[in-house]
């Protein structure tokens, strides 16, 4: 499938998104007119996309790219690439000279970073006002000429400090090892939400020079990549700029973007993983759908009825009532393909995980049978305005804000939809949500201490994980 | 992510490199673009510091105002000079955790569930806790809900119920965490290096445990409110969309019940335990993938005159991921995902601290070049006038993100009170900065990084790193359980 994202005329097109919130229900509206975030965006002819938002609040300015490719465009075998390059995109370019790119910006009071999902891959630097253009150069200069200087020794060095970041961030972690059960459990093997983000040990350590080289010239061109500047600059001054070391970037091959299926269970799995903890924990997720299917708003307006506050359903139930638990979460996490709702239990000391599960399950089928009170659903929203609000306060979150609709959803102004449909859910589609995702096949994770499997829900219909604790080797 | 947050103080704008790139004809350049060349910086920026009001409340509290209209949102905060150290006893740690958690647990007009609701209806959240020499209440609202906020802040903070039953289950839930944390080799790592630098007599080397968890009784809270929430050692900060007079106005009356009482707080520490030769202290955690290391020992205050020459050092030690420690450990030679180095300042002798978590098999590399650094820093590697240069420049032009929002500006003012610092403190940030020479960098170096009295904390696989670590002999290896204490010389207990 080619990038269906439409191509804009080359001329600037200026939009400026106001909402004028419609009252909900019969409660005078809580949002103000203040939901707005100016901004322009056009497209040069090699296909980069380009966003411009002004704020001349503070002396700063963030320069943000995404580029449309994450974990879920690897192949079996060769996982963790995305993430890898992510690394690799900080050691220098054809005319970046290793260490340059700190220099100019964290070397003069600013910061830079990077981070990689299951579907995009993102870049930024926030910076000194009068720095842009050194960041533009930066941004391009990698986007354009990263191979010129890429080599094997460039590589491993990376290779040994991303085995290291998951050494500290996933292995080296209590409950770890949470999230890539989940995915390998959740996902048929192929599937490419089936892997985690960071990849394994041994993918890693397989990683070619070559293989790493064909990955950036399919991905990382101009085309496939989304560039915002925000904060105290001046337009027509970026968009020289922009020209002058983006518009010579050759574009790339048009990109295919896989065909992903949701994820569906026949039927649900109880699984049993033994860790380095003292106290048990009690995961347990339900497939839902991906951050585009409008479910996703209500599923997430659920969330903070169930956990969050005191008063929310599982947590007075469980943490406040009964007090059966220590901690209780519940999360709608959605990405573009798909979408899990997760219910994580802490239990008390004297309660087991086979009580919490059927303490859980008693909250929710009895949520199914009510649905949310106008109340409950009053107080799901009530804050979303003070978040926006509060994310308007950084260049980089409104970066990020702005690129993820162009991204994903081919409109920067994204967000303001997605703030109204919010608003809009009523309690009729959160009763709908709970009883079309949370009464279908799902997956039960109990993780214990080592060697006290019986110490899980249900232990005996449990099946054991397994997974290698792998040292990659190393130098 | 590519790197773990740096912590690192900032700085103002002062250096007037003012080199101006001319674009004239962009199109033209464009065809003979030379990317070799890196474009220069244009002028410096003027530092925008925001202004505010500082006045004495009738209770003795400090209201400072500071206005900012971009946006319809309000920070408030009340910050209490004086922290757990100064008024917990050793055998209460864990008290002012528990008060904090126990004011939203209901008052004499509302529950604890109606305080939620109430606050959840206004999309706000209040947060409250205490640290070692501070504490705040505070939270960010909607310009128009800052009133109600407020009035339910007030309620909470004045006339909190403290029932019995919540008490329990707090203790319960805190009693999980704690054991939590032992699982957690980072938590263990902070904890052990505090209690080795500073000895059980000293507040900083004390922390909450399970026992004096289960000692701490109603009466403790309740009195610890009493003894704490005191407008005389307060500091209230409210900055955003909001007029100084409204402000006031909004303050005096949601705080109205707030009777005047309380003093400063007095830092009086006791004396540190006298320092120990360089030692290794080594706690198992079988089976740990990675070797987590502290190294350092007691530092100056805040208000030590090095501090300026002390922020430019650290900068080029560890401060940033360029600095020499995250260049040397993680980007030459791979053994970690991140190091870096801080000092801890505070009102008393905040430590010194290097550190990061190490691939267990790179323990005795690592600790190998750790030293070099050290060493290097203090004495065997100079620092370059380039080096010189980047870090002031990187201090003093990072200042403007110290106001880039509400809730920043209200720390980056307030901190001035709390720490006594001058009202022109960041107008002349740049000047303090930029005057501090090599010499002062060599001198206290060699002053506060004592290579001979380092405590070196290591956090992992035992059954792995002791022999490479003994090999090494850079000092003698003692052995420490959990909670930092002996752990005695025998082999270790299989896991």
């Amino acid at each position: 499938m080619i990038n269906r994202r439409t191509v804009l005329s080359a001329m600037a097109l200026m939009l400026t998104i106001s909402l004028f919130l419609p009252a909900l229900g019969q409660k005078k509206s809580s949002a103000s007119d203040s939901i707005k975030l100016p901004f322009e965006t056009y497209k040069l002819p090699n296909g980069l996309t380009v966003i411009l938002s002004e704020d001349h609040t503070t002396p700063t300015v963030a320069v943000d790219v995404w580029y449309h490719v994450g974990s879920k465009n690897e192949m079996p075998g060769r996982t963790g690439f995305a993430h890898l390059f992510e690394h690799v995109m900080f050691t220098g370019s054809g005319h970046v000279p290793y260490g340059l790119h700190d220099k100019l910006t964290e070397g003069v009071g600013g910061g830079n970073n990077g981070s990689t999902t299951n579907d995009r891959t993102n870049y930024y630097e926030t910076i000194p006002a009068n720095y842009l253009e050194s960041a533009l150069w930066l941004e391009s200069d990698r986007m354009g000429f990263l191979l010129d200087k890429l080599d094997i020794a460039k590589l491993n060095a990376q290779r040994d400090i991303v085995k290291n970041e998951r050494r500290q961030s996933y292995d080296n972690q209590p409950y770890g090892r949470v999230s890539e059960i989940f995915s390998a459990a959740m996902y048929p093997k192929e599937h490419p939400y089936s892997w985690p983000v960071i990849g394994s040990m041994t993918d890693l350590s397989a990683a070619s020079e070559e293989d790493v080289k064909a990955f950036f010239r399919i991905y990382y061109a101009p085309n496939n990549a989304t560039l915002a500047v925000v904060g105290d600059f001046n337009p027509k001054q970026a968009k020289e700029w922009i020209q002058k070391y983006f518009s010579d970037l050759p574009q790339g091959k048009p990109v295919q973007r896989p065909n992903v299926p949701l994820g569906k269970l026949a039927a649900s799995k109880r699984l049993v993983y033994e860790d380095r903890v003292q106290i048990p924990r009690l995961y347990i997720q339900w497939p839902t759908v991906g951050f585009k299917h409008d479910d996703d708003y209500a599923l997430s307006v659920m969330s903070s009825i169930l956990s969050g506050s005191r008063t929310a359903r599982l947590t007075k139930a469980l943490v406040y009532d009964s007090q059966a638990a220590s901690q209780v979460g519940a999360f709608a996490n959605s990405a573009e393909n798909i979408g899990v709702f997760q219910v994580t239990v802490i239990p008390r000391p004297e309660h087991t995980l086979t009580e919490l599960e059927g303490a859980v399950d008693q909250v929710i089928q009895k949520f199914l049978t009510e649905g949310p009170t106008a109340e409950e659903l009053q107080k799901a929203k009530a804050g979303l305005e003070l978040n926006f609000l509060r994310g308007l306060e950084s260049n980089l979150g409104k970066a990020n804000q702005l690129i993820n609709g162009a991204v994903f959803y081919d409109n920067p102004g994204q967000f303001s939809t997605d703030y109204q449909k919010t608003l809009a859910v009523t309690a009729a589609d959160v009763k709908r949500v709970a009883n079309q995702y949370l009464s279908r096949s799902r997956i039960v994770l109990s993780v214990v201490p080592k060697g006290k499997r019986d110490q899980a829900s249900k232990a005996t219909e449990s099946e054991a994980v397994s997974l290698v604790v792998g040292n990659g080797g190393g130098k | 992510m590519r790197q773990q947050r740096f912590m690192r103080e900032r700085k103002p704008f002062a250096l007037a490199a003012a080199l101006v790139l001319c674009i004239a004809n962009i199109a033209a350049i464009a065809q003979t673009l030379d990317r070799t060349k890196v474009p220069p910086p244009g002028p410096a920026p003027m530092l925008r510091v925001p202004t505010w009001t500082r006045t004495q409340l009738a209770n003795g509290a400090t209201l400072i105002v500071s206005e900012r209209h971009n946006l319809p949102l309000v920070s408030f905060a009340i910050t209490f000079v004086g922290g757990s150290n100064q008024f917990e006893a050793a055998g209460k740690r864990g008290v002012a955790a528990m008060t904090v958690s126990m004011m939203t647990e209901g008052t004499t007009t509302k529950s604890g569930d109606q305080l939620s609701d109430a606050l959840q209806l206004l999309g706000t959240n209040v947060n409250a806790g205490i640290s070692g020499e501070e504490g705040t209440v505070s939270f960010v609202s909607t310009a128009k809900n800052f009133e109600p906020t407020l009035a339910l802040v007030s309620d909470m903070m004045l006339n909190s119920t403290f029932p019995a039953e919540a008490l329990e289950r707090l203790r319960g839930r805190t009693l999980v965490s704690l054991t939590q944390a032992k699982d957690q080799p980072v938590v263990i790592g902070q904890q052990v290096f505090s209690k080795i630098l500073y000895g059980d007599a000293h507040p900083y080397g004390q922390r909450t445990t399970e026992t004096s968890v289960k000692g701490i009784t109603r009466d403790d809270v309740v009195a610890f409110q009493k003894a704490y929430f005191q407008p005389g050692r307060a500091i209230i900060t409210v900055v955003g969309d909001i007029t100084a007079v409204k402000a006031k106005a909004a303050v005096e009356k949601g705080l109205a019940a707030w009777a005047k009482s309380g003093d400063k707080a007095s830092f009086d520490y006791p004396k540190l335990p006298e320092l120990q030769p360089a030692k290794i202290y080594l706690v198992d955690k079988p089976g740990a993938a990675q070797s987590v290391f502290n190294i350092g020992l007691p530092g100056p205050p805040r208000n030590t005159p090095d501090y300026f020459a002390l922020q430019v050092l650290n900068t080029i030690l560890g401060g940033q991921f360029q600095s020499r420690l995250n260049a040397n450990l993680r980007e030459q030679k791979g053994y970690s995902y991140g190091v870096n180095s801080s000092f801890g300042y505070g009102k008393g002798p905040g430590a010194f601290r290097a550190g990061g978590s190490i691939f267990t098999a790179k323990t005795d590399a690592a600790l190998t070049e750790f030293m070099k650094e050290l060493k290097g820093i203090v004495s065997e590697r100079p620092i370059t006038d380039e080096e010189l240069k980047t870090a002031k420049e990187s201090l003093i032009q990072g200042l403007p993100q110290r106001f880039a929002s509400v809730s920043a500006i209200s720390q980056a003012i307030t901190t001035l009170t709390v720490q006594g610092l001058p009202d022109d403190y960041y107008q002349t940030y740049a000047k303090n900065v930029s005057a501090v020479t090599k010499e002062d960098l060599l001198r206290v170096a060699k002053q506060y990084i004592d290579l001979n009295h380092l405590a070196i904390v290591i956090v992992g696989d035992r059954s792995l790193v002791e022999g490479p670590l003994k090999a090494l002999g850079v000092a003698p290896i003692t052995y420490i359980d959990l909670d930092g204490n002996p752990a005695g010389g025998s082999a270790p207990s299989s896991n």
